[in-house]
């Protein structure tokens, strides 16, 4: 087990490694000139050119400055943002709530329901069910989310009027306490439901796949020919079985999940760190762009190290290697 | 009484393009602590005769004629009736061992799960102490109990499942190709604690394989099988020393002699029919080198000759 | 050519042939497949003959602005005038090209990378999955962001930059393949009597290798197109072409009073990305039949 962990966790600082090579490459890579980009504008001035130098240490060789970039990273410096000119860590952080609000509730309802579904359309196959099931987990499948998003937000909240067009909040009320708890869920209901329809499908297939395969197994007919019934053999043998493919997607999807995330949160005019990138990439705000996909990379390294060990947890054959 | 008789068991698989006869019309007896070899190629139905007197066949799979175990025909019986025979009366142990129980669960909890499956009264001290005992009879170390499948090799995991089987001293136990996997010292050292454990718990054994030197040395009777169909049938040292049916003759030659002289090895020519189209006469006729014109035409029937052997073949009652 | 190469030849081209007659029997068996071919082919001869059949130029400004579907414009106008119709049509083929280029940069290294990984074995492997492992857990639709915002968003570009970033599946699949397809007889023979193991790769695994990731690959392709939408309509696709994505954009503002601007493009995407998983999904349950909910 230990020696499993190691290597998981290995990767993952390559993971973040990586990242932080590329976005250091990406800066002096990128057609234009590092300063120009780093200053925002195509003629900074005298003082901010030399202010810039220093601080990055443009004028030494390309290691030294990646390793004073490693080193100002260690601090929790991630460095300013262009636009406002407030500490990219700030402003992230500002903006992280929203956005986990989002991601994780999506993730968990997507999980649940998509597993539950996979494994009823598996228990009966090739029923009615099963087959709209599997029709429907296309449809979803082929779906952007954006557009999704807009013909919610169209159904929903402009001709039905049942839910708000867009925000987390409704900013001429002005709630507190209780009533701004429900201000939020009110608004969370479409971009949830959204973020959510986008991943059901993933989950589904898993589940329903893993479920048929494991059911063919041979251990099954043992326990058949042994006269057991068939709801234990499903609820104690199939089910912890069947699960393992579910937990490894897991750890992949999350990747997937926070760029659905992001661009939901511009349909929907969430405040989470998603609009944050998209405005800082409209005005060509490096610094933050960095951060931020730094602070992913890093986020969704631990998670995948967090979801291995559960897997080795369940799948004793792992732990053993 | 016999313990099992089979009658005109006959399973036929149904899809929507085609049905296949994997077994046709087979009928045969097992006595008390009688041993059964079933010898057949791939695709002979071997297996599927067997799994049918189980019900482990799929859905599609439909099964006619009798299969009367003590006076009670399997066939006829309720799905709760059967529950209550399998494993107690009758078990079964199969070929891949390794993925016979499932590889994320420990192996104790497995066997004392599919213990109270019969035996729900037992306390678990009670029953870890029977499932100790029966893996102190087929030769396993205690610590097997709380090992996972994949720690064990295979010779060890086939143990396990003969463990299993023999949980509730069934009446009749059922090897399918049980000793197929394993190589040859790990079979041999298998096959000869099985052979005392029968002794010992007084068990009868249909052993099913498609190595005919295993049956020949493990079983008091053969059935021979070819495509569905029973063509030889009768105590092992009749019909190894004295082959009746052309395909039995057949079978006995592509199987080299450790002793005697150097003969040649032949294989029989040609391959399995296809079992979804009904054919005329002789099912072996293709392949037989005793054919003869009224074997195109005539379906042979079973002659029973003396010593209760059965030989299908239009030439039997003499010599084919 | 030496007896060995001979057969080894044979057994590829054997191998192959049976392999497409087996492909062109189960067509009719796999109800997606069949329907998604014949969607696909529709979209196709859509997108081929939209300068026949769409009513007006795309890009052009008529007087018309945001007005609903009508015997004039189809599925009517944007908030600058430009007819739906049309634009959908032009639309094709930008998606359909970026989405197949983008797939096809992405399968050929993914095949590559996973087929070199698997066949040489030893600390290429092991670099090689690590790699692999790496790309895995990058968030990389915002690398794709962040690389086209700096680089540039013309549809060269996007396009790879999508290839570039999503070959991992593909090298995974190819990876299991080579490994599978090392220990086998002919491939054994071929490196005994000398012959390189490029060549080999190249002549003898890939080929025999390719079909689960043809089927992968076709589902790339729906990827493909649903990031270049999204990149559209982030505003960061190129804006030289006609593209779904961006059209969806330009009908977010009219949602309320112009319904038909992001409904009709957002169901173009949708039947088209359909399209490209239904035959994917198809080659895939041609593969392992088991998981076919038909059976």
């Amino acid at each position: 087990m230990a020696r499993y962990l190691r290597k998981r966790v290995l990767t993952g600082i390559l993971v973040i490694l990586v990242s932080l090579i590329i976005n250091f490459s990406l800066i002096h890579l990128a057609p234009g000139n590092p300063i120009n980009l780093l200053a925002g504008k195509d003629n900074p001035s005298q003082e901010m050119i030399d202010t810039l130098t220093k601080k990055y240490g443009l004028d030494k060789p390309i290691y030294v400055q990646f390793i004073h970039y490693i080193k100002t990273l260690l601090k929790g410096d991630l460095g300013y943002s262009i636009m406002s000119n407030e500490p990219v860590g700030k402003l992230i952080l500002e903006k992280v709530g929203p956005t986990l609000l989002l991601a994780l509730t999506s993730i968990i309802l997507a999980l649940v329901i998509g597993t539950a579904l996979g494994i009823l359309a598996a228990r009966k196959r090739g029923s009615k069910f099963d087959i709209v099931m599997n029709g429907l987990s296309y449809l979803f499948d082929s779906t952007p989310n954006f557009w999704l998003g807009l013909m919610l937000i169209l159904i929903f909240a402009s001709k039905l009027k049942v839910f708000p067009t867009a925000g987390m909040v409704d900013l001429r009320t002005q709630s507190e306490g209780i009533a701004k708890v429900i201000d939020i869920l009110w608004h969370l209901v479409l971009p949830l439901t959204t973020v959510t329809l986008i991943q059901i499908p993933y989950y589904f297939r898993i589940a329903r796949s893993s479920v048929i395969q494991t059911m063919s197994e041979d251990f099954i007919t043992t326990f058949r020919a042994a006269g057991m019934k068939e709801n234990r053999i499903f609820n104690k043998y199939v089910f912890k079985n069947a699960i393992l493919p579910t937990v490894t997607v897991f750890g992949i999807n999350l990747a997937y999940v926070i760029s659905g995330v992001a661009i939901i949160e511009i349909v929907f005019a969430w405040p989470g760190m998603g609009r944050l990138m998209m405005t800082a990439i409209s005005k060509r705000d490096y610094p933050l762009l960095m951060g931020i996909y730094l602070l992913l990379s890093v986020s969704i390294a631990v998670c995948m190290i967090v979801v291995d060990v559960v897997y080795a947890i369940i799948d004793p054959r792992i732990r053993y290697d | 009484m016999k313990l099992l008789s089979i009658k005109n068991e006959s399973v036929v698989y149904r899809s929507k393009t085609k049905n296949v006869l994997a077994v046709n019309n087979v009928s045969f007896d097992i006595d008390k602590q009688d041993s059964v070899g079933i010898v057949g190629e791939s695709g002979s139905g071997k297996s599927t005769l067997a799994l049918a007197l189980l019900k482990l066949l799929p859905k599609n799979a439909d099964v006619t004629g009798e299969v009367l175990f003590e006076d009670k025909d399997l066939l006829k019986l309720s799905t709760d009736e059967f529950n209550d025979l399998r494993w107690k009366e009758i078990s079964i142990v199969f070929q891949k061992s390794m993925n016979s129980l499932s590889p994320i669960h420990r192996i104790g909890s497995q066997m004392a799960d599919i213990y109270t499956i019969h035996d729900g009264s037992a306390d678990s001290d009670e029953v870890k102490g029977k499932i100790i005992n029966l893996l102190e009879m087929v030769n396993l170390p205690t610590r097997v109990y709380t090992m996972y499948p994949h720690e064990l090799s295979g010779g060890m995991m086939q143990r396990v499942s003969i463990a299993l089987s023999l949980m509730h001293n069934p009446k009749l136990i059922i090897m399918d190709e049980a000793t197929t996997a394993l190589d040859v010292i790990t079979q041999g050292q298998i096959l000869n604690e099985i052979a005392e454990l029968e002794k010992k718990l007084k068990i009868a054994r249909i052993m099913i394989s498609h190595d005919m030197s295993v049956v020949a040395n493990t079983c008091r009777k053969i059935a021979v099988m070819y495509a569905g169909y029973l063509v030889e049938f009768g105590l092992v040292e009749d019909v190894i020393l004295n082959p009746k049916h052309p395909y039995t003759k057949g079978l006995l030659k592509s199987f080299p002699p450790l002793k005697g002289e150097k003969g040649e090895l032949r294989s029989i020519p040609g391959y399995l029919p296809d079992l979804s189209i009904p054919h005329e006469g002789c099912i072996f006729k293709d392949r037989c080198p005793q054919k003869e014109n009224i074997c195109l035409y005539t379906a042979p029937k079973t002659h029973i000759v003396e010593n209760g052997r059965k030989v299908m073949c239009n030439f039997a009652g003499g010599d084919c | 050519m030496i007896e060995i190469e001979r057969i080894a030849k044979m057994n590829k081209s054997g191998n192959f042939k049976m392999k497409i007659k087996k492909i062109i029997s189960s067509i009719n068996n796999v109800k997606q497949l069949k329907a998604g071919i014949i969607l696909l082919a529709l979209i196709i001869l859509l997108a081929i003959f939209a300068p026949l059949i769409a009513t007006h130029d795309p890009f052009e400004l008529n007087d018309d602005m945001v007005s609903p579907p009508s015997n004039n414009y189809i599925l009517g106008t944007d908030g600058l005038g430009r007819d739906i119709f049309s634009g959908i049509l032009y639309g094709a083929r930008t998606s359909i090209l970026i989405g197949v280029v983008a797939a096809s940069i992405s399968g050929i290294m993914g095949t590559l990378i996973g087929g070199i990984s698997g066949f040489y074995g030893g600390k290429i492997d092991a670099v090689l999955s690590e790699v692999i492992n790496v790309f895995l857990m990058m968030p990389t639709f915002f690398l794709i962001l962040i690389i086209v915002a700096l680089f540039g968003s013309s549809m060269f570009n996007v396009m790879v930059v999508i290839g570039i970033t999503t070959w991992t599946g593909n090298a995974r699949l190819m990876r299991a393949e080579a490994l599978s397809l090392k220990q086998r007889t002919f491939v054994k023979s071929l490196e005994t009597i000398g012959e390189s193991k490029f060549k080999i790769l190249l002549k003898h695994i890939i080929p025999n290798g390719i079909f689960p990731i043809i089927a992968n690959t076709t589902m790339n392709v729906s990827d493909a197109i649903l990031t270049e939408s999204a990149l559209s309509f982030l505003g960061l696709g190129d804006p030289n072409v006609m593209s779904w994505g961006q059209i969806v954009y330009n009908g977010k503002s009219y949602l309320t009073n112009g319904w038909w601007i992001s409904t009709f493009s957002g169901i173009a995407i949708v039947l088209t990305v359909l399209a490209f998983y239904l035959i994917g999904d198809g080659m895939n349950n041609i593969l392992s039949p088991k998981l076919n909910s038909n059976n």
